[in-house]
C-alpha cells in the first residue's frame, strides 16, 4: 500500500509518518517529496529540524523549483528581530497566507519536519485544531508531517493520529538498508486498512517495497463470481425465444380469469385476514447452521 | 429522576401507534404518550430506543428519558459512530427532534450517512402506501401468475422488520432518504463555526464546553422541551448526540497529557449536561476517545456522572484480529454502567462476555460463545502419538497419560 500513499494522499488528508530513534523516517518523507515534485505539484516545507541545505541536499535529482522552503530553522522561536518563520506562526491565518504568496493555481502540499518540534512549544489542542482547519480550508491540498512518537506522551501522538487519514509508523526491519512500515488507512466511508509492508529507498528517493509480512495480509472483500450453472452442461437448459413465447401462452391448470381473481383478492367483509407478525424464531440465518446451537 | 408526569384531566382518546389492539387500559393515566416511547416494564420510567435493538435489551429495555448513554470509542471510531448513527436515525423515524454537535466532522456529513430504516409497517412518508385497488393496471396483476393470492399482503420480512414499533432495523448499505431526514428537525452544533471567547480566568470549563451547553440549554427552552415548560398536547423528545466529546479537537487536552490542566473540564460538562436532561425530555448518547485518556481516575469519574456506559473494543488492528476465538466477532463490549434511576441498584446483565458483530441488517450483540471446533484431530488419535504412549504405558501404567490413547 505504499505505493499507493506515494502516488497521493487524497484531498483533505492528513498523512503522519511516526517514527522513533532507531530509525528516522525522514528520507521516507523525501522521498514523498519526490514524488509530489514529480508529480509538478507545489510544495512547501516547514522546515524546523534540518536546514534548507541538507533537506535540497537529499534531494538532488527531483525537480525543485517547485518546492518552497520556509526556514523555521535558523530561529523558530523568534530570538532575533527577523524570523523568517517562527513557531508562534503557526495557525490557519499565518500559513494560508504563506502558502498563498507563493504558490500556483492549485493547492499545494504542506509537509511539516516536523510536527514534533511544533508540539513541544503550541499545545496539542491548538495544533490539532491548526491541522484541522488547514485541512478542511481550500489552501493546502493535503499535509505530511513527521511526527517522532518517542518525543511525547502517548496521549499526543494518539490525538495526533486520532485525526490523521493514514498513519505510517516505520522500524527498522531484519537487515540494515531495510524498514518495517506498519500502515493504517482510513477511508471516508469509515473503512479502515491495515498493512505491513518491508521496504528500502533507493539512491534516487523512489520507494522499492521487498514483500508483505506475513501478519499484514489484507482480507480483501471479493465478490463472488456468479458462475452460470446452464454452462458446460451436457443437455440444453437455456430457452430461445420461440420456446419462451410458447411458455408462457401456456395456460396453467388453476388460473382464473381476472375478474375472478380481483373478486378474490378483494375479499368482502367478514373474511378473515391473516396478520403475522414475525417473532425471534423466524431470525434463523440461512447462512449460519449453527444459529440455534446453545452453546 | 422522576418520570414526566402531566396530569392530563381526560385520558388521551387517540390511539396510540404502538398498539396494535383497539383494547385501552382504562386508568387516568399520567404519562404522557409521545410516539416511540414507552413505559418501561420495570419501573416505569419513560423509555426511548437507542435504534439498536440489542442494545435496548442491554440497557434494561431502552434509553430512559433525561439520561445519558456514554460509549466509549473503539480505536477507529466506526462502531461507536455507527451507534451514534442508529441513534440518529431512529429519532428520525420515530419523529423526534434531533441535536448534533461535533468538532471534526460537519453534523450534515454525519446526518447524511444515517442508515436507511427497513420500512415494512411504518407508515410514514411512503408515498406508495395505499392498498391496491381495483382499478389497478393489469400488469401489477399478472406480476405474480401463480401465487397471485398473496399480492395484496405486505412483503414480510424475516429480518424482523418491527412489528412492535419501538425498535427499528436499518439496512446499513443503504442510506436515509433525503425525503424521510428532511421531515425531521435536526439543530446542528458545529465548534469551528462558534468563535471562541476567551474564559474567565477561573471557571473550570472550556469555551467550547460551554458554548456548547449555552446552545443546548437555549434549544431545549426554546422548542418546548421543558418539564416545566406549559403542557401542549404535542410533546416530543429531543435526541442529544455529541461526537467524540473530550478530543483534542474540541480544545481538550485530556486525551493528550498524561496529566491535563483541563482534567475537570469535562466533567464540569457532563454535570451541567445532566442537570439540563434530567429537566427536560431528551435523552443524549455521548462518545468519547477513551483509548486516549490515559488516566483512569479521570476515566473514573467520567462513567460515574453518565448514567448508562458501554465500551466498545474492536479487534481492527489488535492481534485478537486473528484469533480463531473472535472469527464470528466484530468486537467486544464492556458495560461499564447501568443505570439506577429513583432505586437504590439496578438490574446487571447477566453475562460480561459480551460481543457485537454489525451484520447489515442488524448490529447484535451476542453472548461469546465459541465456534464449533472443527478441526480434524479433535476425536481422533493421530499414529505418532499413540505410538510414543504405548511405551509409556507399560513403563509405569500411569493412567493419566495412558488413558487418552486406550485402542480397543
Amino acid at each position: 500500500m505504499l505505493p499507493e500513499l506515494l502516488q497521493g494522499v487524497d484531498t483533505g488528508g492528513l498523512l503522519v509518518i511516526q517514527d522513533s530513534a532507531s530509525y528516522s523516517g525522514r528520507h521516507l518523507l523525501q522521498s514523498f517529496i519526490n514524488a509530489a515534485l514529480n508529480r509538478e505539484e507545489a510544495v512547501h516545507v516547514l522546515g524546523f529540524e534540518v536546514s534548507e541545505e541538507e533537506l535540497k541536499d537529499g534531494l538532488r535529482g527531483s525537480p525543485v523549483q517547485r518546492l518552497h522552503f520556509h526556514n523555521a530553522y535558523t530561529d523558530p522561536l523568534g530570538w532575533t528581530d527577523h524570523p523568517a518563520f517562527t513557531v508562534h506562526q503557526f495557525c490557519l491565518g499565518e500559513l494560508t497566507r504563506l502558502v498563498k504568496q507563493t504558490s500556483h493555481s492549485k493547492p499545494a502540499i504542506l509537509v511539516i519536519d516536523s510536527l514534533s518540534w511544533i508540539l513541544r512549544h503550541v499545545s496539542t489542542p491548538d495544533v490539532c485544531r491548526t491541522l484541522q482547519q488547514l485541512r478542511k480550508g481550500g489552501a493546502v491540498r493535503s499535509i505530511i508531517g513527521l511526527l517522532h512518537a518517542d518525543m511525547h506522551q502517548r496521549g499526543t501522538v494518539g490525538s495526533v493520529c486520532h485525526s490523521a487519514t493514514s498513519v505510517i509508523t516505520v522500524e527498522p526491519a531484519m537487515r540494515g538498508d531495510e524498514a518495517v512500515a506498519k500502515i493504517t488507512k482510513r477511508s471516508k466511508s469509515g473503512k479502515v486498512i491495515q498493512d505491513e509492508e518491508i521496504f528500502r529507498i533507493k539512491d534516487d528517493l523512489t520507494v522499492l517495497v521487498q514483500s508483505k509480512s506475513s501478519k499484514g495480509a489484507k482480507k480483501a472483500d471479493s465478490e463472488e463470481q456468479e458462475t452460470d450453472p446452464t454452462a458446460n452442461l451436457t443437455f440444453n437448459l437455456r430457452l430461445s425465444d420461440t420456446e419462451r413465447e410458447a411458455k408462457q401462452k401456456l395456460a396453467l391448470p388453476f388460473v382464473f380469469s381476472k375478474a375472478k381473481k380481483t373478486a378474490l383478492l378483494h375479499s368482502g367483509p367478514g373474511s378473515g385476514r391473516i396478520h403475522y407478525e414475525p417473532d425471534a424464531n423466524d431470525d434463523y440465518d440461512q447462512e449460519d447452521p449453527d444459529d440455534d446451537l446453545d452453546v | 429522576m422522576a418520570a414526566p408526569m402531566s396530569s392530563v384531566g381526560k385520558p388521551s382518546a387517540e390511539r396510540s401507534p404502538f398498539n396494535n389492539t383497539s383494547f385501552q387500559k382504562k386508568t387516568r393515566s399520567k404519562l404522557i404518550s409521545i410516539p416511540g416511547t414507552r413505559p418501561s416494564v420495570q419501573n416505569g420510567q419513560l423509555l426511548v430506543s437507542t435504534g439498536v435493538t440489542s442494545l435496548d435489551y442491554l440497557l434494561g429495555g431502552g434509553l430512559a428519558v433525561g439520561t445519558v448513554l456514554l460509549i466509549e470509542e473503539d480505536r477507529y471510531d466506526s462502531y461507536s459512530r455507527m451507534i451514534l448513527k442508529y441513534f440518529l436515525a431512529e429519532g428520525v423515524v420515530c419523529r423526534h427532534e434531533l441535536y448534533v454537535a461535533a468538532a471534526q466532522d460537519n453534523p450534515d456529513d454525519i446526518l447524511q450517512e444515517l442508515p436507511a430504516p427497513i420500512l415494512d409497517d411504518v407508515a410514514m412518508h411512503k408515498p406508495a402506501e395505499q392498498p391496491r385497488l381495483s382499478r389497478e393496471p393489469p400488469d401489477a396483476l399478472d406480476a405474480m401468475k401463480i401465487a397471485w393470492r398473496y399480492q395484496n399482503l405486505p412483503k414480510v420480512q424475516t429480518a424482523l422488520a418491527s412489528s412492535s414499533r419501538f425498535g427499528h432495523y436499518y439496512d446499513v448499505s443503504k442510506t436515509m432518504e433525503p425525503e424521510i431526514r428532511q421531515a425531521a428537525k435536526c439543530h446542528r452544533f458545529y465548534l469551528p463555526e462558534h468563535p471562541t471567547q476567551s474564559s474567565p480566568p477561573h471557571s473550570t470549563m472550556l469555551e467550547s464546553y460551554s458554548a456548547l451547553l449555552k446552545s443546548l440549554q437555549e434549544v431545549i427552552n426554546r422548542e418546548g422541551f421543558d418539564v416545566a415548560a406549559p403542557m401542549s398536547n404535542s410533546r416530543n423528545i429531543l435526541r442529544i448526540g455529541l461526537h467524540s466529546l473530550g478530543s483534542a479537537l474540541w480544545g481538550d487536552d485530556l486525551c493528550c497529557h498524561d496529566n491535563p490542566k483541563n482534567g475537570r473540564a469535562l466533567t464540569t460538562f457532563l454535570y451541567g449536561l445532566r442537570a439540563l436532561l434530567r429537566s427536560s425530555l431528551s435523552v443524549a448518547v455521548v462518545t468519547l476517545p477513551s483509548h486516549l485518556i490515559q488516566d483512569r481516575a479521570i476515566m473514573g469519574s467520567i462513567t460515574r456522572l453518565c448514567d448508562n456506559a458501554i465500551a466498545l473494543e474492536s479487534f481492527k488492528g489488535s492481534e485478537r484480529e486473528t484469533n480463531p476465538l473472535y472469527k464470528d466477532y466484530h468486537g467486544l463490549i464492556h458495560v461499564r454502567q447501568v443505570p439506577h434511576l429513583n432505586c437504590l441498584a439496578s438490574k446487571l446483565p447477566d453475562h460480561k462476555d459480551l460481543a457485537f458483530k454489525l451484520k447489515r441488517k442488524q448490529f447484535s450483540i451476542e453472548r461469546l460463545h465459541l465456534p464449533p471446533d472443527l478441526s480434524d484431530t479433535v476425536s481422533r488419535v493421530s499414529r505418532g502419538e499413540l505410538a510414543g504412549a504405548t511405551t509409556v504405558a507399560s513403563a509405569c501404567g500411569s493412567g493419566s497419560s495412558g488413558n487418552k490413547h486406550l485402542d480397543f
